[in-house]
């Protein structure tokens, strides 16, 4: 699954943007990833949102999201040190 | 013939008559009396047990509790999922009560989210919502509302109000004129047998035609295996709310009337009981 990294507000971007995951990943796997990646401290929260309208819950599987709200072939996922969209 | 509205008020008041014990290698002070609650099927197990955590919190000393969580029959039982649906999936051919298992200590990482306040069940709660919305009507519904009334969809919930959550929750059931419908079902299947968490894909509620699809439609399409050919037995239950609906019904009116608050259609797969 192609899964495209956004960042929101002053959250540091991703030098790499554009990821390809596995159909299994959860929510909570890809969050664990992005905060290595953007050398976040484990404690610091990390909001993802699809759509820019709902935060997904951490066991959610990327493939599911990516069958329901993918477009262009790929999913797109905001993610926010603060929470965003509530 | 029942009214439809009777069934969102069937739906809402469902309960499940449980009983709560202690984990026998907690350590208490003194013996811990089982504790018999009905919990509301539309509910979450962290949001209506605080009885129970003080109950058992009084036989325990204070460093032995951490927090609270769930077991059945060996399976920890996940508090972001519907009560009715735990029950529906892990417990429904079991005699009453339910028994459920109380653990204060070993929270399993690996099965449970954590849940440390309400707030968290209510961004869960709200995050269903909003998501379930996108599906229906691309986020219009539940963006156009006021924050104030999110938090009255919560607070119907949290507390058993049924008027003052569907108040705010029938413009969520409501569709332009012009359609049918819903642009796609908010639903997700699960299966106690399956190594996946559940089945959620994009279903239109219309076909092409414009006749209406029903639960037997959105089965052959995203689980056929739950439908076994025409004569011969039925080896599985397709369950919503502890019902078997049948497979003719609309899936349009299903999600109308027996979503969970959420808004969401949670189905379960069981093996049918053999007797």
């Amino acid at each position: 699954v192609d899964v495209l990294l956004k960042a929101v507000g002053d959250t540091p971007i991703m030098k790499t943007k554009k990821w390809a995951v596995e159909r299994t990943r959860t929510i909570q796997g890809l969050v664990d990833f992005i905060k290595k990646f953007l050398k976040l401290v484990a404690s610091e929260q990390l909001f993802i949102y699809v759509n820019q309208s709902f935060a997904p819950s951490p066991d959610q599987e990327v493939g599911t999201l990516y069958e329901c709200f993918g477009s262009d072939g790929k999913l797109v996922l905001h993610y926010c040190k603060t929470q965003a969209w509530g | 013939m029942t009214d439809d509205k009777d069934v969102l008020r069937d739906v809402w008041f469902g309960r499940i008559p449980t009983c709560f014990t202690l984990y026998q290698d907690e350590i208490t002070e003194r013996e811990a009396e089982p504790y018999y609650l009905l919990l509301p099927r539309i509910s979450y197990l962290t949001l209506v047990t605080d009885k129970v955590k003080k109950h058992f919190q009084k036989v325990m000393r204070q460093e032995e509790v951490s927090e609270i969580w769930f077991e059945y029959e060996g399976t920890p039982l996940k508090w972001h999922y519907p009560i009715g649906l735990l029950f529906d999936l892990h417990a429904s051919n079991t005699a009453l009560p339910w028994s459920i298992t109380v653990h204060f200590k070993n929270f399993p990482e690996k099965d449970l989210l954590h849940c440390h306040s309400k707030d968290v069940i209510e961004a869960h709660f709200m995050a269903c919502i909003k998501e379930a919305d996108a599906l229906k009507h691309k986020s219009q519904v539940i963006n156009e509302m006021q924050k104030k009334d999110h938090k009255q969809l919560w607070m119907g919930l949290q507390n058993d109000k049924f008027e003052q959550f569907w108040a705010i929750n029938r413009k969520l059931m409501e569709y332009p004129p012009e359609d049918n419908g819903f642009r796609y079902i908010p639903f997700r299947i699960y299966q106690a047998t399956t190594e996946r968490p559940f089945i959620q894909k994009l279903f239109r509620p219309i076909a092409s035609g414009g006749q209406l699809h029903t639960l037997g439609d959105l089965l052959k399409d995203v689980c056929p295996s739950a439908i076994s050919p025409e004569d011969g037995e039925q080896k599985t239950q397709v369950m919503i709310h502890g019902i078997e609906p049948m497979l003719e019904t609309p899936i349009q009116w299903l999600s109308e009337h027996m979503s969970y608050p959420d808004n969401f259609l949670h189905i379960s797969i069981i093996p049918r009981p053999t007797d």
